[in-house]
């Protein structure tokens, strides 16, 4: 019977434990941590990127999230099969001539289709530095620099 | 006290692994050059002590359906299922990864307890190397080649040739008939920097690999 006893002491002072940080430090923060050291090679933090840099932003969600909340400025190049590819890659190509600087975002860090979409921008070899953004639209969206 | 501290890792344990086990989480399908659609099948089993429900499927695209074995969401301990994709193609070549993430019981939203790949390959019948030529402002007009390489049994022939800039003059050279050609590229002057879009048209029989797109790009140093 003690065990017992005691697994029902653990599971209180647990439940305190974790109310009383509730009520002193409010809701487990949700926002989104970018520590470059655990970042693949070809992945940046957006806190990496410098304010003043010309970049291409490539936004490589749907074309209605892309129309409703891109970055300003930002061309689409997602994997829907559904979309003109190759008019992906020209209008990619276009740009990049000004601005060889790419980061391509997806959703959020659980999203793999930048990744894709990157592998697919160095394949045209135009000679960009094409990188991932850790976190996606939502690092994006929480830093202010999304349409709204 | 030990005994209690065990009981607590061991409820613990138990909680975190109440779900549906997959036997692959990888699938790669080989697909036909004119396959409108394939599909990649998933074999699961609850090997846990609680039931296990299918909470929730994400496919991430509209061109991917998933479906479950006659509909089943509930499975109770050590049943067993299998998740279908089917995946449209549209106009895809090469390989692709497409991502299906599953929610199992009370997973929260942002954190599905299952992630899915199915990786298509699509053959590629019109092969270019390289896919973009590049000269740097100030050097030579000198020409360059992009090979093209068909990679079918069929002939496949180039039939013409569309730049989208006339900062570059082009010229097809047949190798071999239905099999290689060369696109010979030139540029027509050295100081301003520019792309053109070489737009590449064959007779190949199936749509998506009729015209392909290569690149001519005059650069800064």
């Amino acid at each position: 019977m003690r065990p017992l006893r005691q697994l029902t002491a653990i599971g209180v002072i647990s439940l305190a434990a974790a109310a009383a940080t509730y009520a002193i430090k409010g809701p487990p923060l949700r926002r989104l941590i970018c520590d470059p050291a655990s970042l693949k090679a070809d992945e940046v933090c957006l806190s990496q990127i410098p304010a003043t840099a010309r970049t291409l932003w490539v936004d490589a969600r749907s074309r209605l999230a892309w129309q409703q909340s891109g970055v300003p400025g930002s061309v689409l190049w997602n994997l829907d099969p559904t979309e003109d590819m190759q008019a992906f890659e020209a209008d990619v190509a276009l740009h990049i001539v000004d601005t060889p600087q790419v980061i391509v975002y997806c959703s959020d860090e659980n999203c793999g289709v930048s990744h894709q979409v990157a592998d697919r921008i160095r394949k045209l070899q135009l000679g960009a530095q094409v990188s991932v953004l850790q976190g996606g639209w939502r690092a994006l969206n929480e830093a202010g620099l999304t349409r709204r | 006290m030990k005994i209690a501290i065990v009981i607590s890792w061991m409820l613990a344990a138990v909680a975190h692994a109440a779900g549906l086990e997959f036997a692959e989480l990888l699938k790669e399908v080989h697909a036909a050059p004119d396959a409108a659609r394939v599909v990649a099948e998933f074999n699961f089993t609850n090997h846990s002590k609680k039931p296990a429900r299918l909470a929730n499927s994400d496919p991430g695209c509209s061109c991917l359906k998933v479906e479950v074995t006659d509909g089943k969401l509930n499975y109770a301990p050590g049943e067993s299922g299998m998740l279908r994709a089917t995946f449209e193609m549209g106009n895809f070549s090469g390989t692709i990864d497409k991502n299906i993430a599953l929610w199992i019981n009370d997973d929260p939203a942002d954190e599905p307890s299952v992630k899915l790949t199915v990786r298509v390959h699509i053959p590629v019948l019109v092969n270019l190397e390289p896919k973009t030529l590049k000269w740097v402002i100030g050097g030579k007009p000198e020409p360059q080649t992009i090979h093209i390489q068909m990679a079918s049994e069929k002939p496949i022939r180039v039939i013409n040739v569309k730049s989208s800039s006339s900062a570059f003059t082009y010229e097809v050279k047949t190798i071999k008939d239905g099999k290689a050609y060369d696109l010979i590229v030139t540029p027509v002057a050295m100081e301003v920097p520019g792309i053109s879009v070489l737009r590449i048209e064959t007779d190949c029989a199936f749509a998506k690999h009729r015209a392909q797109q290569a690149f001519a790009l005059l650069q800064k140093p």
